[in-house]
């Protein structure tokens, strides 16, 4: 899932060989060099003349490590236009902007004829087959984009804009983890793609792109004063309560955003079809009811040095509505 | 016999400690205030109080805000009157029979610079019977107090009766076990009641707020979990249920628009707007009506309109200190988070919005 050993995509094929090539030939010219040195070390043996010593030298140390490393430099520029395709973002069809923040990864699509664009976390989804470029920003600190699997690594530096591209060549689930060190949970800041079958892809896209925020009732409408005494109450008194409210009342709209409600909170993740995704928190925890609510209640236990605040007020049995009502919605 | 003379020495203060013990502990040494100090006593004692008071007190500070005379008005008249007496009380007989007596402060404000007089505040005098504030994080309380002492030796009683207590008290007419007592209403109207708070008024509208809020605050209040010197002596010795009643006492009252001017500074007000209703996003800041608007259905979260704006300024600085406990609901931890990221700017724009009557 997460290996270069395990190519699926054209870079990392191309990195792929010439590893395999390096390992093989170099373990061949290891054994040679061994050989010959076991050969000359034995006792017993007459020396070689001097002109015949000049000539082991000339082929052995000059002649054969040029034309070894002259083949390897040249087959390495012969894969750089694969491996780092310079050309290609221009061909790119899809072009992603992707940001790492502590700890977690911003994605937004473009907009595509009638689709608009769209931000999602976390998740990046890629039709199989197409060269999809990707823009790499950084929000805080240094990371780094690493999807071993596919390719190249490339690091997200704040205040530039890096460039990278990748094809996919088979479907499949891969973990990418930030490859540079970028504070306390830099371990457990992991980033999914999914590479689809390209009508699933665009089925995908197409459904995600329908979610758009909608407008918010603005101003400071006033409240009924009176209040409904303490939350819990009025909470008991009603516990079938829409996951929606639940998620305004206790304020996670400020900084999430939910496309297709009111809720569009740019701060932390878009928690849109939360429930699709391969994992909770950036890779740090699987998609479960019971690891949502945990993360809520407790962030930094997943996610050590996180923004988000710990929701230890929320009563269990709201919390158990909030996860599922997020992980179900469309 | 030169040799000998660090033992002579040592062997003087052995004894001398020992008379010192001695007269310790058969009681020869006199306590009583009622005899008072030697004058010798008394000149260092004193000095040495003084001398204290300078060298620990802080920077001297920006210009005091006269709006802050009235918050110390009131928790003056609550807490500090019994000792000090006021513009128009003597000292009480029994104040003036400690040992030292608290002094008239007509007479001794103007011997101290601001910072010394936050020093005594803030951190109390020992051996005297002057208390230390009873919150450490609340600064701007114990500079409201700096402020009021300040204008405190050219004020007449009249003038100090009408900012220091309410005249009367609204909606104590109605009587009831689940009545706030009529005392302890006026005492939350000296300060709180709405025809007091006028344009830079520090003192929070509480008319009209949530009543879950408000009972929520003022339980944090008593325990001490939310910081406060004034409201920790306010809510002295309310039981719980109280409490209860005072919140839902002031949560049914009319809420007042807010005191502040009716056209703030158009620009800085529109920054505010734009913070309250969209936040920015590009600096972590969630927007505040995320929250305080009508959308959350919260009533565990305060609702902003009808506050002053130097009360929503202190609010947030409060919110962005280290050391005070601002927040009395599980929910103070969010707004410390989003109060974080604010800069100077942030809170004059969010101030003038929220303080305007928008």
């Amino acid at each position: 899932m997460q290996s270069a050993l395990d190519p699926a995509g054209v870079e990392a094929q191309a990195v792929y060989w010439l590893f395999w090539i390096c390992v093989i030939g170099g373990a061949i010219i290891w054994v040679g060099v061994m050989a010959v040195l076991f050969y000359a070390g034995r006792g017993g043996r007459e020396a070689i003349s001097q002109k015949a010593g000049q000539r082991i030298i000339l082929i052995g140390g000059v002649l054969f490590p040029t034309v070894v490393l002259a083949a390897l430099l040249s087959y390495a520029l012969w894969l750089m236009p694969t491996v780092r395709p310079v050309t290609a973002q221009a061909n790119s069809r899809l072009t992603l902007d992707v940001t790492s923040e502590q700890f977690w990864w911003r994605i937004a699509y473009p907009p595509e004829g009638d689709l608009p664009g769209f931000e999602t976390a976390n998740e990046i989804r890629l039709p199989l087959g197409e060269r999809v470029g990707f823009r790499l920003h950084a929000a805080d600190v240094i990371h780094s984009f690493w999807v071993p699997a596919l390719g190249g690594k490339m690091d997200m530096i704040p205040g530039r804009t890096n460039f990278l591209s990748l094809e996919a060549t088979r479907p499949g689930l891969y973990r990418a983890p930030c490859a540079e060190f970028c504070g306390t949970s830099h371990a457990v800041m992991g980033l999914t793609v999914v590479v689809m079958e390209q009508s699933a892809f665009d089925a995908w896209r197409k459904a995600q792109a329908q979610l758009q925020p909608v407008a918010a009732a603005s101003g400071t409408a006033p409240r009924p004063a009176t209040g409904n005494g303490p939350v819990v109450a009025a909470d008991q008194t009603d516990r079938g309560q829409d996951g929606l409210a639940i998620f305004q009342r206790h304020g996670c709209a400020a900084c999430h955003a939910l496309r297709g409600t009111t809720a569009q909170g740019k701060i932390g993740p878009d928690l849109t079809r939360l429930g699709e995704r391969a994992t909770l928190a950036a890779g740090a925890l699987p998609n479960t009811q019971e690891a949502l609510a945990a993360f809520i209640r407790n962030p930094q236990k997943a996610k050590p040095g996180a923004l988000m605040p710990a929701f230890p007020m929320i009563p269990p049995e709201e919390l158990a509505t909030l996860a599922d009502y997020l992980r179900a919605s469309p | 016999m030169d040799k000998r003379w660090p033992l002579m020495l040592a062997g003087s203060a052995a004894a001398l400690a020992v008379v010192g013990l001695g007269a310790i502990w058969l009681g020869a040494i006199d306590v009583r205030a009622s005899t008072g100090h030697w004058k010798i006593t008394e000149w260092v004692l004193h000095g040495v109080m003084r001398a204290s008071v300078k060298a620990a007190a802080g920077e001297a500070p920006q210009p005091l805000d006269p709006d802050l005379v009235a918050m110390g008005a009131g928790h003056f008249e609550q807490a500090c009157l019994f000792c000090h007496g006021a513009p128009d009380t003597p000292r009480s007989a029994l104040a003036r029979a400690m040992l030292p007596p608290p002094p008239d402060l007509k007479e001794v404000v103007a011997t101290w610079r601001d910072q010394d007089l936050f020093e005594i505040v803030q951190h109390g005098v020992r051996y005297s019977g002057m208390p230390a504030w009873p919150a450490k994080g609340r600064k701007d309380e114990v500079w409201a107090m700096v402020a009021f002492l300040r204008a405190y030796p050219d004020m007449t009683g009249d003038a100090y009766r009408r900012m220091a207590t309410a005249p009367e008290v609204a909606g104590a007419v109605a009587t009831g076990d689940r009545q706030p007592k009529a005392d302890v209403l006026a005492r939350c109207d000296a300060c709180h009641a709405a025809d007091k708070l006028a344009d830079g008024s520090f003192v929070p509208q509480i008319q009209g707020q949530n009543q879950a809020y408000l009972a929520a605050s003022l339980r944090a209040f008593l325990s001490g979990e939310r910081e406060s010197g004034m409201m920790r002596v306010a809510v002295n010795g309310l039981a719980p249920e109280e409490l209860d009643q005072l919140a839902a006492h002031y949560a049914t009252l009319a809420r007042a628009p807010s005191p502040g001017p009716d056209r703030p500074a158009p620009t800085l007000s529109e920054a505010g707007r734009m913070l309250a209703e969209r936040g920015d996003a590009s600096r972590d800041i969630p927007a505040c009506n995320s929250c305080h608007g009508a959308g959350s259905g919260n009533p565990l979260f305060p609702r902003l309109d009808g506050l002053s704006q130097a009360t929503i300024a202190t609010r947030l600085h409060l919110f962005q200190d280290k050391e005070a406990q601002p927040g009395g609901t599980p929910y103070r931890e969010l707004m410390r988070k989003a109060a974080r990221k604010l800069e100077e700017r942030d809170i004059k724009a969010l101030s003038a919005y929220y303080g305007s009557g928008q």
